[in-house]
């Protein structure tokens, strides 16, 4: 009676085997997938390569541009940069086809101008976050925004000691 | 390597040999469930193999410790010409999480170039990343070598457009003037030193 029982509960069931490559497939609720920047919203602050536990994010300072590389090869997906970013400008998204034949297919590349120093004239942060800083400090300090940080060293020592000018 | 559209790398029946180099075994219990009935990949063609000897695929995981490496290199040794590598997981595509660990190779590319130093050639690879990679990412990854299906993810790079001359987008009237007056105190205190 059991076995009837199990053969009329197999026949009645639909069958489980989806059409995967023929037939797109639904990702779950809250699925990690491909991590994507916004190159429209990236400041170049670097607080998701200090998350990032396998340092698939990485920042460099290449001539006139600071570059964030992402190598999603090396990529956990552990969201960790989304929670992080201050600016929500990296996301993971639902996208999960991420095989390629070529290592170079799996880098995005954001490169953001730096802002030379008004003293110096050398690049020192990109000028999307020192923009940032500036509209948050007060009016008399904002103009230290726009000098480097030795600049901007040799610019405090100088108020310190002459205070009295 | 091969472009998209070109000929496939295998036109028949792909036969998959599961190779572990040192992976956490999170990426094998996703291989496994590619064979169970939900994904079930044998419908395309694709078997599990036991044995290097009859396998075209290396479906490759882990980041390579230097135990199974001799192990590793005997295996690719044993595949016959032609193959093809699916290197699935973060570890086995950059190394992952164990990248700059002391008792791994790291990755796939690291092991390439241990093989190239014996003198055995780079077979051509499908690098699937994800930790684990869903059981249809690996798919997709074994279907991207056999050529039935597109290669979707590309390089990107966005470089932004330098901005005019001065100080764009001050809010603040006369802040340029500031600016202009700390650079100059700046640098009479550079010139007096």
């Amino acid at each position: 009676m059991s076995r009837l029982r199990v053969l009329i509960e197999g026949l009645s069931k639909d069958v489980v085997t989806e059409k995967y490559p023929y037939a797109p497939v639904e990702v779950p609720e809250g699925f990690r997938g491909k991590p994507v920047i916004d190159p429209s919203k990236c400041v170049g602050c670097g607080s998701c390569v200090n998350a990032c536990p396998p340092n698939a994010l990485s920042i460099t300072d290449e001539g006139p541009y600071r570059v964030v590389r992402l190598f999603i090869g090396r990529c956990i997906f552990c969201g960790r940069c989304e929670e992080v970013c201050p600016f929500n400008a990296i996301t993971l998204t639902r996208e999960f086809e991420l095989a390629v034949t070529d290592t170079a297919d799996l880098v995005q590349e954001v490169k953001l101008v730096m802002a030379r120093c008004a003293a110096c004239g050398e690049p020192y942060a990109p000028l999307r976050e020192v923009r940032k800083v500036a509209e948050r400090l007060p009016d008399e300090l904002r103009a230290l925004a726009y000098l480097c940080p030795k600049c901007r060293e040799v610019m405090a020592s100088h108020y310190v000691s002459f205070a009295r000018r | 390597m091969r472009e998209v559209g070109a000929k496939p790398w295998f036109r028949r029946s792909t036969w998959v040999f599961h190779l572990n180099s040192g992976s956490c075994n999170g990426c094998d219990i996703e291989v496994l469930n590619m064979f169970a009935p939900t994904q079930d990949v044998e419908r395309l063609g694709v078997k599990l193999v036991g044995s290097p000897l009859h396998a075209d695929v290396i479906v490759f995981t882990g980041p390579v410790t230097f135990q199974a490496l001799p192990y590793v290199v005997r295996a690719f040794k044993a595949i016959p010409n032609p193959k093809a590598v699916v290197a699935c997981g973060s570890c086995a595509c950059g190394g992952g999480i164990w990248h700059d660990s002391y008792n791994v190779v790291g990755g796939i590319d690291a092991l390439y170039e241990v093989m190239e130093s014996l003198g055995m050639p780079k077979p051509p690879t499908v690098y699937v990343p994800g930790c684990p990679p869903k059981p249809e990412a690996m798919m997709y990854g074994v279907l991207l070598a056999r050529g039935m299906v597109e290669q979707r993810q590309r390089r990107e790079v966005f470089v932004e457009e330098p901005p005019q001359e001065g100080l764009e987008g001050l809010s603040v009237e006369g802040l340029e003037e500031l600016v202009a007056r700390a650079a100059k105190a700046v640098k009479g205190v550079r010139a007096r030193r």
